[in-house]
């Protein structure tokens, strides 16, 4: 009975959004596709025009770069698409993941340090999840928040010194084996890039997701625990960072608390720019990760053309404040 | 939820009693919380670290730095919205007035630049219609790569460093320039949004803006006016630090962020807008200013600091009587099993 509403609701929103298909006009058109065709342009530029790029050094480099990006990417357009803006605490999620692995792994196995670096996932996703979902507190504040709170929690116990893995483990087996020129981490991001699309788009927890982000109170109108669904967004949020820092921990074989500086901002650039809106409720797993492969090859040139560290913030500090323009302007033709 | 409309409320059954009129009063201020953290504090601190009070020009220098930027920020809360920009335009503004020689022409052209970072935040909260929390993201990180890139990634000096030095001596009595300074912008905010019609504005756009479009209030120049009023006082944040460390840090802010937003949303502000005070933020300054200075006399380590702040931070964003409410209707609708079919 709920249930029925609320599928209702969700198919009137649907068709008001083929209205404003049929309203030809550039701009949504746009910020619908405009991603396809400026990372083709992007990929397509850089191989003719960058020096080292299409080497197969540089290829390889962008995808050990981009991976664990990107699995923290595909993981936070849940919350973003929930409608709450982003989850700043990402920062604070992937260096926890990967010092806990590591300094767990070297004193009583690698499993236990995989469980060890869940459970601090599972407290995050709770923290953020109940404030969020339950208090209906802003997002951007309490994410804020729990990664001072996590940054210092883990400065406190580490003493800021840096943690190596064992030479022959698995971990660091894991983090230099390579398939061809791609190495393991980044099959690691398409597979999770694959199983979470499917879980946002097939699942009945995806819909619930999407739902929220386009109309909250039809959603709790519908009988539906939305505290949880918020939860659980923030949960697979949390996951996809855990899994980030065990790649970034296997790949350099160490990790410390600072490792993961500007993964906020990277992956909010990639999400934004893959054309899910900050508005919620649209967007999709698999546009995110053609976000990541935007931003990680526009980083990689400005690398690669001896640009400033300043230069390329304010580079992807533009590039999300133009994105999110072009979604906001292209929602007001799309009103009218 | 706004200011006007609990008094229209409370006209029908006024108080008579002196008793019941302070009842009244105390109803209807915001800063309940500020001054509970403000009380535990003060008790704290004067058992087990008394010496915050009698350096007490060390703890008002804290004081001034925390409330200036959660001044700004006040006004722009106020109205729903948020500028996470402030500790980027603070180092922007301080690497600018550093790299310029002359002293007063610095300060100008540093102020100038908080306002222009001020009115770009507007133009697209305002007119574009993005929601400030992710354009002052993207401006976050944007201008603390400006700032990296005017500033060369290292510390810059201000060659007049006689002036610098002058602005951190005592002014009048025990008082600091910084402090002096703090005070005024405190009264002059206080009466902009207490006493001034467009400061009175800032209520109705973050209560009720549709109500506030419809009442002829020109809300977007309401918009543009708080988020230069937030650019201008960080911007005058980092002319201050630079002046009394005679040197600007690009990487400058990040510590006072946390601080400053606590500080705001402690006070009563509340972030969907149309409640808050600049009293409240004055004393969740306080309180937090107080703490952070007790914490460095007693030797606590930095991360620890970082922890007791964040929570303090996310103790005042959960904790908000709206926030409150809502958990309310959340545990009753679990309780219940189920919330009532719509039909």
């Amino acid at each position: 009975m709920a249930k029925e509403t609320l599928t209702e609701v969700i198919t009137v929103g649907n068709s008001g959004e083929e209205d404003v298909r049929k309203n030809r006009s550039a701009l949504p058109w746009m910020a619908e596709n405009g991603i396809f065709i400026v990372t083709g342009l992007l990929v397509l530029f850089s191989a003719l025009f960058v020096d080292g790029f299409a080497s197969l050094v540089n290829i390889t480099d962008v995808f050990h770069r981009a991976a664990p990006i990107g699995i923290v990417a595909v993981g936070m357009t849940f919350v973003v698409i929930s409608g709450n803006y982003l989850d700043l605490s990402v920062v604070a999620q992937v260096a926890t993941s990967a010092v806990i692995l590591l300094a767990v792994s070297n004193e009583y196995g690698v499993p236990l340090g995989m469980l060890a670096a869940l459970g601090a996932a599972a407290v995050y996703a709770l923290v953020n999840g109940i404030a969020v979902g339950y208090f209906k507190a802003n997002a951007v504040i309490v994410t804020l928040a729990t990664t001072y709170i996590g940054v210092g929690v883990l400065r406190f116990f580490s003493g800021g010194s840096i943690f190596f893995g064992p030479e022959d483990g698995p971990i660091r087996a894991f983090g230099t084996s390579k398939l061809g020129p791609v190495p393991y981490s980044a099959i690691v991001l398409v597979i999770v890039t694959l199983i979470l699309a499917f879980v946002l788009s097939r699942t009945n927890f995806g819909f619930l997701v999407r739902s929220y982000g386009s109309n909250e109170s039809a959603t709790r109108l519908g009988g539906v625990n939305t505290g949880f669904v918020i939860i659980g967004a923030f949960f697979v949020t949390a996951l996809a960072a855990m899994i980030a820092g065990w790649v970034l921990a296997a790949f350099s074989n160490t990790a410390v608390s600072s490792m993961s500086t500007g993964y906020d901002f990277q992956a909010l650039a990639a999400i934004i720019v893959g054309g899910t809106s900050v508005f919620g409720g649209k967007g999709s797993v698999l546009r995110t990760l053609l976000g990541v492969i935007f931003v990680s090859v526009l980083t990689n040139i400005l690398v690669l053309s001896n640009i400033s560290f300043g230069y390329q913030q304010v580079a992807l500090g533009m590039l999300i404040v133009v994105a999110v323009t072009v979604d906001a302007l292209s929602r007001k033709v799309g009103k009218r | 939820m706004s200011q006007t409309s609990t008094q229209t409320m409370q006209i029908g059954l006024r108080e008579t009693t002196f008793v019941g009129k302070l009842r009244q009063r105390i109803a209807r201020r915001t800063e309940g919380r500020a001054v509970a953290l403000l009380a535990v504090v003060m008790v704290v601190v004067s058992f087990t670290q008394p010496l915050v009070f009698t350096a007490y020009p060390v703890s008002l220098g804290r004081i001034a730095l925390i409330g200036l930027v959660a001044l700004g920020l006040t006004a722009v809360i106020l109205m729903g919205e948020l500028d996470l920009s402030v500790a980027s335009t603070l180092a922007v503004s301080g690497v600018v007035m550093a790299l310029i020689p002359d002293v007063w022409m610095g300060i100008i052209v540093a102020l100038g630049v908080g306002l222009v970072i001020g009115l770009i935040n507007g133009f697209f909260v305002a007119v574009v219609g993005i929601n400030s929390f992710i354009a002052t993201l993207g401006m976050l990180f944007a201008l603390r790569g400006l700032a990296f890139i005017l500033s060369d990634e290292a510390p810059v000096r201000i060659t007049n460093t006689d002036a610098g030095i002058a602005f951190g001596l005592p002014l009048l009595g025990p008082l600091t320039p910084r402090v002096l300074i703090f005070i005024l912008a405190v009264i002059a905010l206080q009466i902009f949004v207490s006493r001034v019609k467009a400061g009175r504005e800032f209520f109705a756009v973050g209560g009720n803006r549709q109500a506030a479009y419809d009442a002829g209030i020109p809300v977007k120049r309401r918009i543009f006016t708080g988020f230069m009023i937030s650019g201008f006082v960080a911007s005058l944040a980092g002319v201050i630090n630079t002046l009394e460390r005679t040197a600007a840090d690009p990487r400058a802010g990040q510590t006072v962020l946390l601080a400053s937003f606590a500080a705001a949303i402690i006070g009563g502000n509340y972030l969907k807008g149309g409640r808050g005070s600049i009293v409240g933020t004055l004393i969740g300054a306080t309180a937090l200013g107080v703490l952070q200075v007790a914490f460095t006399l007693s030797g606590v380590q930095v991360p620890v600091q970082e922890i007791f702040i964040g929570l303090i931070l996310l103790l005042a964003v959960t904790t908000d009587p709206a926030n409150l409410r809502a958990l309310m209707g959340s545990i009753r609708s679990v309780l219940q099993g189920r919330l009532k079919s719509p039909s």
